[in-house]
């Protein structure tokens, strides 16, 4: 796995969703892109109830259909100081949630899931999804990741003109805010870092619904 | 392309499905015995006569493992979840673990049964269960001989204490052990799918084998603890 720049694709006013999501696909199709099958991440979230004590604490617990082995968990802990915790883990790691539901409670209204169809063109894997929050359309999300590179400082000027030839002026140019904390331009880039854009992207549909 | 039209089934899913077709192991069929560190050699020779991993060496471990617990509303029994790393290979993926509350059974069940469930987890295990409200209730290290026979596993192991003063250190405080008693601990166990008794009976045969070296049985806890 590569670099992995998530991006959200608003919708013009005069579209649907579903019309927006077959645009891109003709512009992506157009530029010699081939349907690979589909993909789907999505997002259960969990809370503490009261009788833990002091603020609640989240657990964010997602899949990623493109490592379909793997549990991502991400704990977002009060503190102090606040901080957020990840945990990569075996699929059994979903029975242990289960087994907790006294004490961590899923809040099912805020359930997300990103799916839709993945491409290939050549060294670039592109997914092109719509978003829904427990059955709602939220958005439209399209990630883009450059398979022979590690290091997300060394290929974002060749992912952005990539990104900017079937997305426009959508793509900033500067790289996404994600990237620019915490040295992330010049880390390894890990599967973790897609699951965390995917949260981030969540969190901001979320905001806007009020939850 | 047939695969480019197949949707794609969440995680939930497929996990619902697999415990549906009953093939997620989840049960822990359980023995446990000791022998004296005079007599363990002896034992240990046996074992390699009875075992299937004996064509190279022994197969050793060393292991730290903690155990922590958290607590659900209204006092129930707290959740217990044991992580496990090896100190052998360090940078291996960590053991995350939920016991469930042994079921003894009566005289006719050959071994104690308990539901666990196995994660192998990423090296922030110990912070996540922190964060999230565990609390650590001790922890220890097990050294010694892992050995295997069909879908049986057999551990032969010392437990030490971790010197607390040391911790800090590079080591950890896991070079200067101190053992908690004279004796080894034997664990005969088998994780497989609810439902799996036959093995159980294979478990009883293998245990007779090690007598009277050993006696491997099912030990009820909670006789072994005073008050609450």
């Amino acid at each position: 796995m590569g670099v992995t720049i998530l991006l959200s694709y608003p919708v013009p006013e005069n579209k649907t969703g579903p019309q927006t999501v077959d645009l891109l696909i003709k512009r992506i199709g157009a530029l010699g892109a081939v349907q690979s099958g589909q993909f789907l991440v999505d997002c259960e979230t969990f809370s503490s109830g009261p009788t833990m004590g002091g603020p609640p604490r989240t657990v964010h617990v997602l899949h990623n259909s493109e490592q379909p082995a793997a549990v991502f968990a991400l704990l977002e802990s009060p503190g102090p100081p606040p901080k957020t915790v990840p945990l990569v883990a075996d699929g059994l790691f979903d029975l242990l949630m289960l087994k907790m539901s006294s004490i961590y409670a899923s809040k099912k209204q805020t359930r997300m899931e990103a799916r839709g169809t993945r491409f290939e063109i050549a060294d670039f894997l592109v997914k092109i999804g719509t978003v829904t929050m427990s059955s709602n359309f939220k958005g439209v999300l399209v990630e883009v990741e450059y398979r022979p590179c590690f290091i997300a400082g060394n290929c974002w000027e060749l992912m952005r003109e990539f990104m900017q030839s079937f997305l426009g002026s959508v793509v900033q140019n500067t790289p996404p805010p994600y990237f620019q904390v915490h040295n992330r331009l010049n880390d390894v880039y890990q599967p973790l870092d897609t699951i965390q854009q995917y949260l981030d992207h969540f969190a901001s549909y979320r905001k806007v619904a009020g939850l | 392309m047939a695969m480019a039209q197949q949707t794609v089934n969440t995680a939930i899913d497929s996990l619902t499905a697999a415990l549906k077709s009953n093939i997620i192991p989840n049960q822990e069929y359980f023995l446990q015995g000791s022998i004296l560190d005079s007599s363990v050699e002896v034992l240990l020779h046996r074992l390699r006569g009875l075992c299937d991993n004996v064509d190279t060496n022994l197969e050793t471990f060393h292991d730290h493992e903690m155990c922590f617990s958290i607590r659900g509303p209204n006092n129930t029994q707290p959740l217990q979840l044991r992580v496990r790393r090896s100190l052998d290979h360090n940078g291996m993926p960590m053991q995350l673990r939920y016991i469930g509350q042994p079921e003894i059974g009566d005289k006719s069940r050959p071994t104690v049964l308990r539901n666990s469930i196995d994660i192998g987890t990423s090296n922030t295990v110990v912070e996540f269960l922190t964060e999230l409200g565990c609390r650590k209730d001790f922890e220890y290290s097990a050294k010694g001989y892992m050995f295997r026979k069909g879908r049986m596993k057999i551990t032969v192991f010392k437990v030490f204490k971790i010197d607390e003063t040391r911790k800090m250190m590079s080591s950890g405080g896991f070079d200067a052990l101190s053992p908690l008693t004279h004796s080894y601990l034997v664990e005969l166990s088998v994780l497989a799918p609810s439902g799996q008794d036959a093995i159980a009976d294979d478990m009883r045969c293998f245990a007779e084998q090690l007598r009277p070296l050993v006696q491997l049985e099912k030990i009820d806890y909670k006789r072994l603890v005073h008050g609450p």
